[in-house]
């Protein structure tokens, strides 16, 4: 921390003389980076950054395929990582080249289009469980008693995501969630449909619901983490012990970026542990670089419901690209969404 | 060059941009979806150009193949739209009727202000106050708190996530579209015409039904064709106050052009919202031509 406030100083003083008209534009998902790491990075370089946000892989990418310019990092997920290669709309950046990239956990250089990370830096990961409230929902610890809650008359919510909801019943049944075969994904769309009388919604707006008490316990993000900690009395954050699903996103430069450089050196920029490890502080989920899991609180690096141990790990599985057979998830979702 | 000659000249250059505009802005993007629903979606969003009438068989009944597979769900979902709008239309005219003569009467300097205040809502964005609406239903919300404090209720009732919380949503978002056109007909309603049906003796239902509610009927199908058409294709409202388990067929289309990725099955299904909207039109149209002739 030291050493970085060191060169926010220095950057203060050069700033002005550093051409001001340079500018980075970010695309990334709504609250998805401490903004005291944009601030550090114009400080120390001069270049202005403007953000946008994307609520999901999918908008971002009909976005950039309907000519939207102008953008040069986006934080695609690491299956539409694969996608957006395939479709020629990532820039090479040779990030993992660079000297600092010794950083990342080798582990985390997912996307099978990228094994050498040649395009994309690995970002940040998290996993999918349930935020509860502790007086209605007691000590939950698996999808068996979070969907017995609803069984009881009692409120749960799923997120408004096929994958993801879709994803639980494929857990639950016992098949991957990157499944493509018809009927395991009608059986795992049944299974959800079995117990969609205790779910009140498909939501993304859940925890203020749980803090409330309106609803007893929500999937959600690694990301409620920020939430129990606030309110650690009231709510708590779990993985169920069956397993869940795990996301991770990639920092990739566009093709069609109009400033390369600048988006390189953010993406340097970012390889720095106390650069990442700031992130961190704010965001509360997992980041891929190593140093930066020694510099964060202790208690988010010693919290196994962000740095799970390894036994969970193993159970938690990631989404990749399914090409046509989204189309399987897409006709049970419709299925799902009209069972009353 | 010959007087009519020049005035279709004049004609055509004072008509001529906005033809150009409406047909390239207009017919262009319904030409586009038009053609869309009738492709092969590409893998990752977009069309592949091959031939494909799936998308219609998938919602009328005859697309059996792994990805296209006919399922009366998408009639149901559409069936189910017609008439959440519909009850829409007729919450929105319950209460705009009644308020539309109300602020008709009311002075002049009071009358601009309280229609001031019905268009006052759009100066908030719609998300805000639809998450407002949300902290009102909720189990532990202003309205169920009331209810409960006032005895009227033992447990809160559930308002949030129904069909109930999608037609309130939706009622309140329209209001304006069903106010104003009620209100310009209603202005204009001649007084005396209501003083001489009473003075021959109708009675106070006569009168409305013979009087007052022909001559309010232009501003009562305007009013509820405005509101029924963006209702149908609404999709923001039953997500966020129907907690999308309230499915209506503007929800099927998002899904179709974001996360499912299959954007001709998406057209398909909004050239059927289309054509529900047309035959609506072409049914307006008419009665309003034979109520001229008449």
């Amino acid at each position: 921390m030291k050493k970085m406030h060191l060169a926010a100083t220095t950057a203060l003083t050069l700033a002005p003389l550093a051409a001001s008209s340079e500018t980075l534009s970010i695309y990334n998902w709504g609250d998805y980076i401490n903004p005291a790491v944009l601030e550090a990075f114009t400080e120390e370089t001069g270049v202005e950054i403007t953000l946008d946000s994307y609520g999901s892989n999918e908008e971002m990418l009909a976005k950039i395929q309907a000519g939207a310019t102008g953008y040069d990092i986006v934080f695609p997920s690491v299956h539409m990582h694969d996608i957006m290669f395939q479709l020629g709309l990532l820039a090479k950046t040779d990030i993992g080249a660079s000297p600092d990239f010794k950083n990342i956990d080798p582990q985390f250089v997912r996307a099978k289009t990228d094994p050498d990370a040649e395009y994309c830096l690995p970002y940040a990961w998290g996993n999918v469980g349930i935020v509860y409230n502790k007086e209605l929902a007691g000590d939950i610890k698996s999808w068996d008693d979070f969907f017995a809650l609803g069984d009881a008359g009692k409120k749960i919510t799923l997120l408004d995501d096929l994958r993801e909801t879709i994803g639980i019943g494929l857990i639950k049944t016992g098949a991957s969630v990157n499944s493509t075969d018809p009927g395991e994904v009608a059986a795992a769309a049944d299974y959800i449909i079995d117990h969609i009388a205790g779910v009140t919604a498909f939501t993304y707006d859940s925890v203020p619901q749980v803090i409330s008490g309106d609803v007893a316990a929500a999937h959600w993000y690694v990301g409620a983490n920020l939430y129990v900690s606030e309110n650690p009395e009231t709510i708590g954050y779990m993985i169920p012990e069956e397993g869940a699903t795990m996301y991770q996103e990639d920092i990739c430069v566009l093709e069609s970026a109009p400033n390369k450089d600048a988006a390189k050196k953010f993406l340097e920029f970012y390889l720095r542990p106390e650069i990442a490890a700031l992130n961190v502080e704010q965001q509360m989920n997992g980041t891929p670089n190593l140093p930066a899991q020694k510099l964060i609180p202790v208690e988010l690096s010693s919290n196994e419901t962000i740095y799970p141990p390894e036994s969970v790990m193993e159970k938690l599985q990631i989404f990749e690209d399914l090409g046509r057979d989204l189309q399987l998830y897409n006709s049970e979702w419709t299925r799902i969404k009209t069972a009353q | 060059m010959s007087l009519a000659r020049r005035k279709l000249l004049q004609l055509i250059g004072l008509l001529g941009a906005p033809t150009v505009f409406l047909l390239v802005f207009f017919f262009g993007p319904l030409l586009i979806m038009l053609v869309y629903s009738l492709l092969t979606p590409g893998l990752y969003g977009g069309v592949d150009w091959i031939f494909s009438h799936l998308n219609y068989g998938r919602i009328l009944g005859w697309a059996d193949t792994r990805y296209e597979k006919f399922d009366p769900v998408y009639i149901a979902i559409f069936l189910r739209s017609l008439k959440l709008a519909a009850l829409t239309v007729v919450a929105s005219l319950a209460v705009c009727y009644p308020a539309a003569f109300w602020i008709s009467r009311m002075r002049p300097g009071m009358r601009d202000f309280a229609i001031f205040l019905v268009t006052l809502p759009f100066f908030v964005s719609l998300i805000v106050r639809l998450f407002a609406w949300v902290l009102i239903l909720r189990p532990t919300g202003f309205l169920n708190q009331g209810l409960m404090g006032l005895g009227l209720t033992g447990a809160p009732i559930e308002f949030l996530y129904t069909d109930f919380a999608v037609i309130l949503g939706m009622t309140y978002v329209f209001i304006p579209f069903m106010f104003l056109p009620l209100y310009g007909s209603i202005e204009k309603l001649d007084l005396a015409q209501i003083e001489a049906s009473s003075d021959l003796g109708a009675t106070r239902f006569q009168t409305f039904r013979k009087v007052i509610l022909p001559a309010t009927l232009p501003g009562i199908v305007g009013g509820s064709v405005i509101t029924f058409i963006p209702a149908l294709g609404n999709f923001i409202v039953p997500s966020v106050l129907g907690g999308a388990k309230v499915l209506m067929i503007g929800n099927l289309i998002e899904q179709q052009f974001l996360s499912a990725r299959n954007w001709p099955f998406g057209s398909a299904l909004a050239m059927l919202v289309m054509s529900a909207v047309l035959i609506l039109l072409i049914a307006q149209f008419r009665l309003a031509k034979k109520e001229a002739q008449s």
